[in-house]
């Protein structure tokens, strides 16, 4: 390609730095490297917490160190060296209301990704993790009057009245024995969100909590529960991102998300963690009657993921509807995907993924439906598209499907393929560059999964498309 | 401690990619019954044949080679066209040389059955297919005997250039089946065309596994499954196409449609696409669940009642499998299933319509 | 009378939501040969589907006489086996089925065919011919990924090999191609000679009666039928549409 079309793509618009910068840890509490009882201790005194906790923690250290990797399937996370993993760093501030208590480089990092001004713009809460802990928590006045709360799990757990209710649903859903990283976020946990919505409270404006991990060689493992209430209404955004380093980041957190009868829950993901980052996340969410579940996850960032969001549709005529997004470059290995579980008579679930793989980027999209024997006229749709870039990258897609009710219906159609030459020539012909013309293609690919996003984050993740398709062509 | 006579068959005919263990959907177990062959002489297919790959996996292959008393090796000289079905046994191998066609018969023999008495009785079938360049090999498989526990059946094919296989497969009986197949598109422009019937009721249990490794350029594959689920049945399958680095211009399609007509059965499918070639297609398509009622009302239209109308899917497979069986012992095995499924009537109706086979090819 | 084979009387039915068709009567004689015609929308095909049965209208008031028989209530395989037969516009698709299993099961129910399968076989490989069918569409899977002439073909092959008393052709909005036509034209023409059984033509594409000798016309508009008449009433539809009708309020002429 020629100097002279390259200048043309709108590519150059992006600034790449916007991820990709780091502040000094110098002067923060970063705990010792590794995993033992004392470090798990040690976190939980810093915490104040109750002795149940505590409990659980430890309980779930010994289940991390007892279960093992399926060798069977999945990426390899050969390069997690857990004694080389902190996994507790926190920098020496208070949590603040205000971003004028914020210290100043945690404070600049936020403003340059933006956070600050969504918050004025269109969200009604923001809350902010710096490492370990949350460094700003906040939310709209009006919505607190209705009786919304959006905190910590720390500060819940210092609160008389919130304490029980945490304590009733905390690691309910996802049990420490799920899977060995479900047992080490148990064990060393910090930060995330709680967030209660009241029965019948619609929240007009989106809650958002942006998780950023600055230290090199470090974890997070924040916690985020959530309860929507009979009748209610919320939409939760998760923003994440580092900057890059060579050493090994580790990134296991949970999401617990009780969705209630009738009521309907947004959860809306954008990830982009630098390529050194181990992300083992699990998210799940259990919906009652009549309610709804949406997901929206896009996932670009990490050098391994293992992520699949699980709903189980466990009250009658529920719904789910899941549209995720993985763009896998170089050096990445994402293994991404959903989970469904129809147990719920005429529950509905729609499942919709794209992936992207190049420059040697490995993408598997890997997929469970499981329809129950009680679920009656359940129907499950899953669709699946996946464009390779070039030659040397991956693309992999490994659905399963178990049906046990024979008024079910489950659908399933997935497509592997490239973009046509006749499509980039007749861009061409038009008179866009070759890698417009790809940027192009590649953004109308992804395009049902951007519109399903609030503006800015759709801007934010078509950014990153054309950040990514940088150089896509030479 | 096992007895010696009986061996597990642990995690076999899995596919080249798994997932979640807790599905239960990666793999099968067996108990099979392993009689002993010490101090025996037998014969061994050509070395060769150790390279092609099988469907159930390398466990299967050791154990059906130590269990049969004979290997049967075929060849196909170049060129010649073969009519007469190639009837496989307990372990072949056949090659097809350039040119030439081929038709293997696959059909469970259960007088070769394994017996232990601490094991189900068991049948099985190797078969290993060499198709050279330009070779025409149509294999058919027929899975159908009651009066065996157990089946195994472990195929592999490697295509050459331009080389065109078609398998039709019918898994009607038997209740423990596990089969798997792998077809290696080595060749360019190698072909396969796969169609697998399945009827699994009352407690069967049927586990398939297809892989389609397509290595070739400009390679096709159709892979189309479709079957009935009645009573407690359990059945499971995984299809793999797996587009290799290199198969560039490579097609690859997979549709399975399957028809529950209990509330009891359990339906496992896991279509699975491996892809490191961007110039390539790979499709795949599942639909399960019961019929459509819009098909139920057409079928209502010209006369059938609900159940017939169920019941005509049945009776499809084996007017299906009778149409295809290429010799009289696949057609017999076809027919008795057929006269315990759908009864002596409908059995005989359909063996009589088979007299005129003008009419079955266009 | 006997040579009433279908006589609808005073029909009114729809969907759930929404009533379509509003007091119809029409009477169809033994080896008739009918037309329905009306504008887009008119209820037509719903009083084909009525008529077959089809369990997603709702009758509200009024019966449906078949052969001396009341059959409002019944199924559409009942309905089936007595014999109306009613022709898809855009015929199902019904995988895992091939035609001749298919064909075969549908045949096995009518006492009145019963032939041995040998014999059932030339049958269907004389009308495939009549119908200049390739007779490998039978393994082929019923309807599916034929195209629009070859469905309609099938659905003629049905149609010749069942020999039903009242065949209800729904060509409503099919839009036929040229090739569709000719196939649909000549199993109505085979149907009438082989069969003698009745016709009852819903279209709005009159080219496909130019060959046909019409017993009778009738004309509905708005779920009602609004005009009566000989086929010149054809001539006169081609060349004035339906405007005239739409505002009579269902007197006859």
């Amino acid at each position: 390609m020629s100097e002279r079309t390259r200048t043309r793509t709108q590519v150059a618009d992006v600034d790449r730095s916007l991820y990709d910068f780091t502040y000094s840890e110098e002067g923060y509490e970063r705990y010792d490297d590794g995993l033992t009882p004392d470090i798990v201790r040690a976190i939980s005194e810093k915490k104040d917490e109750p002795a149940w906790m505590l409990e659980m923690r430890l309980k779930a250290l010994d289940t991390y160190h007892a279960k093992e990797m399926a060798p069977n399937w999945g990426p390899s996370i050969a390069g997690l060296d857990m004694d080389h993993i902190s996994t507790y760093v926190s920098p020496r501030t208070k949590q603040a209301k205000d971003w004028d208590d914020v210290p100043d480089d945690i404070k600049n990092t936020f403003e340059r990704l933006g956070i600050p001004e969504a918050e004025r713009e269109s969200l009604a809460g923001v809350g902010a993790q710096y490492d370990s802990e949350i460094v700003y928590h906040n939310m709209r006045d009006e919505v607190a009057k209705e009786g919304v709360v959006y905190t910590t799990i720390e500060d819940a757990l210092h609160d008389p009245e919130w304490e029980p209710v945490v304590r009733k649903y905390f690691g309910t859903l996802i049990p420490p024995a799920d899977h060995k990283f479900a047992a080490l976020h148990y064990a060393v946990w910090s930060g995330g969100s709680f967030v209660y919505v009241p029965a019948g409270v619609t929240v007009e404006y989106p809650l958002q909590s942006y998780f950023r991990l600055n230290a090199e060689g470090a974890g997070q493992f924040e916690h985020t529960l959530i309860i929507v209430e009979e009748g209610a209404d919320l939409h939760f955004i998760e923003g994440c991102s580092a900057p890059k380093y060579y050493e090994a980041n580790l990134h296991a957190g949970a999401v617990e998300l009780f969705v209630k009868d009738k009521a309907r829950l947004r959860y809306s993901t954008i990830e982009n963690w630098s390529k050194n980052m181990y992300n083992l996340n699990t998210k799940r969410a259990r919906v009652g009657a009549d309610a709804q579940m949406e997901w929206v996850s896009g996932s670009f960032g990490s050098h391994v993921s293992y992520l699949y969001p699980t709903t189980i549709l466990q009250g009658d005529r529920s719904n789910c509807e899941f549209s995720g997004i993985t763009f896998a470059g170089a050096t990445q290995d994402l293994d991404t995907g959903c989970k469904v579980i129809l147990n719920g008579a005429e529950t509905t679930a729609s499942v919709d993924t794209k992936s992207i793989s190049k420059d040697g980027g490995c993408n598997t999209f890997r997929s469970s439906i499981v329809v129950g024997r009680h679920a009656a006229n359940a129907r499950a749709s899953v669709s699946c598209q996946s464009l390779m870039l070039d030659d040397i990258s991956r693309s992999d897609t490994i659905p399963a499907m178990d049906v046990r009710n024979a008024t079910a219906s489950v659908g399933h159609e997935a497509t592997i393929g490239r973009i046509s030459d006749d499509t980039i020539l007749y861009l061409m012909s038009r008179g866009c560059s070759e890698s417009e013309a790809r940027t192009m293609v590649v953004g109308g690919f992804a395009n049902p999964v951007s519109k399903e996003l609030p503006l800015e984050y759709a801007v934010e993740m078509n950014n990153l498309i054309k950040l990514e398709m940088e150089g896509a062509i030479g | 401690m096992m007895p010696e006579h009986t061996i597990a068959l642990e995690r076999v005919n899995t596919p080249p990619a798994q997932t979640w263990n807790y599905l239960r959907a990666n793999d099968i177990s067996l108990m099979v019954p392993s009689r002993s062959r010490k101090g025996d002489v037998y014969f061994a297919l050509p070395r060769l044949f150790g390279g092609v790959e099988c469907g159930m996996g390398p466990q299967v292959t050791t154990w059906i080679e130590s269990q049969s008393t004979d290997a049967q090796y075929v060849e196909v000289p170049a060129g010649q066209i073969r009519t007469e079905p190639i009837v496989a046994s307990m372990d072949t191998g056949v090659m097809v040389r350039a040119g030439a066609t081929a038709t293997i018969v696959v059909c469970q023999d259960t007088k070769d059955a394994i017996s232990q008495e601490s094991a189900p009785l068991t049948s099985a079938s190797l078969v290993r297919i060499i198709a050279e360049r330009n070779a025409h090999v149509r294999v058919f498989e027929f899975v159908t005997a009651t009066d065996v526990n157990q089946h195994v059946e472990s195929v592999g094919i490697v295509a050459g250039k331009d080389a065109h296989i078609e398998v039709r497969q019918f898994f009607l009986g038997t209740q423990t089946s596990a089969a798997g197949l792998v077809c290696a598109l080595d060749g360019n422009r190698s072909r396969l065309d796969l169609t697998c019937r399945y009827l699994a009721r009352d407690t069967d249990t049927l586990d398939i596994n297809h892989v389609v490794r397509q290595r070739g350029r400009l390679t096709r594959s159709e892979v189309h499954e479709s079957g009935v689920l009645d009573g407690k049945a359990k059945k499971s399958l995984r299809a793999t196409i797996d587009l290799i680095h290199g198969s560039s211009g490579s097609e690859g399609t997979e549709l399975e449609t399957v028809l529950m007509l209990s509330d009891d059965v359990t339906n496992k499918t896991m279509p699975v696409i491996l892809c490191d070639e961007d110039d390539v297609a790979g499709n795949h398509g599942a639909s399960i669940g019961t019929v459509a009622p819009e098909q139920i009302q057409y079928l209502r239209d010209r006369g059938l009642t609900h159940e017939e109308a169920e019941q005509l899917y049945v009776r499809a497979l084996f007017d299906e499998a009778l149409i295809c069986a290429p010799n009289s012992a696949a057609r017999d095995a076809v027919l008795r299933r057929a006269t315990e499924v759908l009864g002596a009537t409908v059995a005989n109706d359909l063996i009589e319509g088979l007299g005129l086979s003008s009419l079955e090819e266009g | 009378m006997q040579d009433q084979l279908l006589r609808v009387s005073g029909l009114s039915a729809g969907t759930e939501d929404k009533p379509i068709l509003q007091d119809v009567d029409l009477t169809v004689g033994a080896g008739q040969t009918h037309v329905l015609m009306g504008p887009n929308g008119a209820g037509k095909s719903t009083l084909g589907h009525v008529v077959m049965g089809d369990p997603t209208y709702i009758v509200s008031a009024g019966s449906i006489v078949f052969d001396g028989k009341d059959i409002t209530e019944d199924s559409a395989d009942k309905r089936s086996l007595a014999g109306i037969f009613l022709s898809y516009q855009a015929p199902v698709e019904v995988p895992g089925v091939p035609l001749y299993s298919y064909l075969r099961t549908i045949t096995q129910k009518r006492p009145e065919l019963k032939m041995t399968a040998r014999k059932f076989r030339s049958r269907v490989g004389d009308i495939a011919d009549q119908l200049d069918m390739n007779s490998s569409f039978l393994t082929r899977e019923l309807n599916v990924g034929f195209s629009g002439g070859e469905k309609k073909k099938i659905e003629m092959l049905q149609l010749l090999l069942l020999q039903p008393k009242l065949a209800i052709l729904d060509e409503t909005d099919s839009g036929l191609d040229v090739d569709a036509l000719s196939v649909v034209s000549r199993g109505i023409e085979a149907y009438r000679q082989d069969c003698d059984g009745a016709l009852l033509i819903i279209t709005h594409n009159t080219r496909i009666l130019e060959r046909l000798s019409v017993d009778r016309t009738h004309v509905m508009v708005q779920g009602r039928m609004v005009a009566e008449g000989p086929a010149s009433l054809i001539d006169e539809i081609d060349a004035h549409g339906f405007e005239q009708f739409e505002h009579t309020g269902g007197e006859q002429q």
